[in-house]
């Protein structure tokens, strides 16, 4: 199973609609990447709307996939983080901090663009 | 019961009652009744006298539904439960005086018939002291209830702001609460700044810091931003003596400035016309 990577400009936009499971979240690292490299995106935005759990593997690799994409050049956002998804975060003591996050996808478009020309 | 307790009781019902209500007077006196007038008081002895001895007469289900209409109907009015339980102590103590020095009871018999009194007695007493505490504990549920709708609202006051005042101790069960409502509201509302505002917090010990810090970094993954807001010169003293550390997230001590402040990232402000 592999999460599709819409290419828009120079973002890649990702939503994520099915609940991650270890072997797809490591596909997607390294599909992600790839693309990066591909296309030489300066953004990335990561939707969570429709994930309602996420375990600490896969708060792991998305913590990762952040730090990577920031060497390569690319900005991340994660969007739509569900509250109950949150909360177990944040009692796991995951806190992902230097992870940027938004609302939703819009306004996580608005804080790469922000943050691209800074 | 033996039927011979029963006629006993039944063929000096007056003297019985009348006995009773002299000693409940002597104990009455500005116990129970302070405020309620002579002839309510008069009325309601008089009922539960008869009350009691009428128990004997029914059956379980029958003496326990009067028993519950009775005691509700006092509940609502106010009479403690002390006056029922002293009345039936006293009760008692009439009852088995009187059958004592009456002779109306074979001695060989006295301590069966006794025990007899004690087990009517005793399931009054019962029941009584179950619809006082279920009573209070409905009370406290509904209190419980009440507190819980007050407990932790979040309000949008802006586009994109959102304020949540905080009043009173904040326990974990509140502090669970308080998470969920701000993450909520916070979808709901699509707010990108949301100010806690803890002026109406009496103590920040580190357990409330913790739960704040907690609820801040929660805020900040859903994608939102988090300002403590309402920090009091004692509270800003006990949070720094205590070592916790709030750096990591914005503070202010008001929440007119954590407003500015908000107005501020979402890139607008305040002007005068």
């Amino acid at each position: 199973m592999r999460i599709p990577i819409l290419k828009l400009k120079r973002y890649l936009l990702i939503s994520v609609q099915v609940d991650l499971d270890d072997q797809t979240a490591l596909q997607f690292q390294e599909d992600l990447l790839n693309k990066i490299h591909q296309e030489g995106s300066a953004g990335v935005v990561i939707d969570l709307t429709s994930v309602d759990m996420i375990d600490s593997f896969i708060a792991k690799v998305l913590g990762d996939v952040v730090e990577m994409s920031n060497l390569m050049g690319a900005k991340v956002v994660l969007t739509g983080i569900q509250p109950g998804v949150a909360i177990t975060l944040i009692d796991m003591g995951i806190m992902l901090e230097e992870v940027p996050t938004a609302l939703d996808l819009e306004q996580g478009l608005d804080k790469l663009q922000q943050e691209l020309e800074a | 019961m033996q039927s011979s307790v029963i006629e006993m009781v039944y063929t000096h019902r007056h003297e019985v009652i009348e006995q009773w209500k002299e000693e409940m007077i002597n104990i009455q006196e500005g116990e129970f009744t302070n405020g309620a007038a002579q002839a309510a008081v008069t009325r309601t002895n008089d009922e539960f006298a008869a009350l009691i001895i009428d128990t004997l007469e029914m059956d379980k289900e029958e003496a326990r539904l009067r028993l519950r209409s009775f005691s509700e109907r006092l509940m609502y009015s106010g009479w403690p439960l002390s006056y029922f339980t002293k009345g039936l102590q006293l009760f008692r103590r009439v009852l088995l005086r009187f059958m004592t020095t009456n002779d109306t009871i074979p001695s060989s018999k006295v301590f069966e018939t006794f025990q007899e009194v004690e087990n009517w007695m005793d399931g009054i007493v019962n029941q009584l002291v179950d619809e006082y505490t279920g009573s209070w504990e409905h009370t406290l549920e509904l209190q419980k209830l009440a507190l819980k709708e007050l407990s932790a609202p979040l309000i949008p006051v802006f586009e994109n702001i959102s304020v949540m005042p905080l009043i009173g101790t904040i326990d974990t069960e509140r502090a669970k609460l308080v998470m969920e409502n701000l993450l909520e509201g916070i979808i709901e509302h699509r707010s990108q700044v949301v100010l806690i505002d803890i002026t109406g917090v009496p103590v920040v010990d580190t357990m409330v810091a913790h739960h704040i810090i907690q609820a801040a970094e929660a805020v900040r993954l859903v994608g939102a931003e988090c300002i403590l807001v309402g920090i009091r010169p004692e509270i800003a003293q006990t949070i720094v003596n205590l070592g916790i550390d709030l750096g990591k997230f914005p503070t202010k001590s008001t929440l007119r400035k954590g407003i500015e402040s908000g107005l501020e990232r979402t890139n607008r402000q305040i002007v005068n016309l």
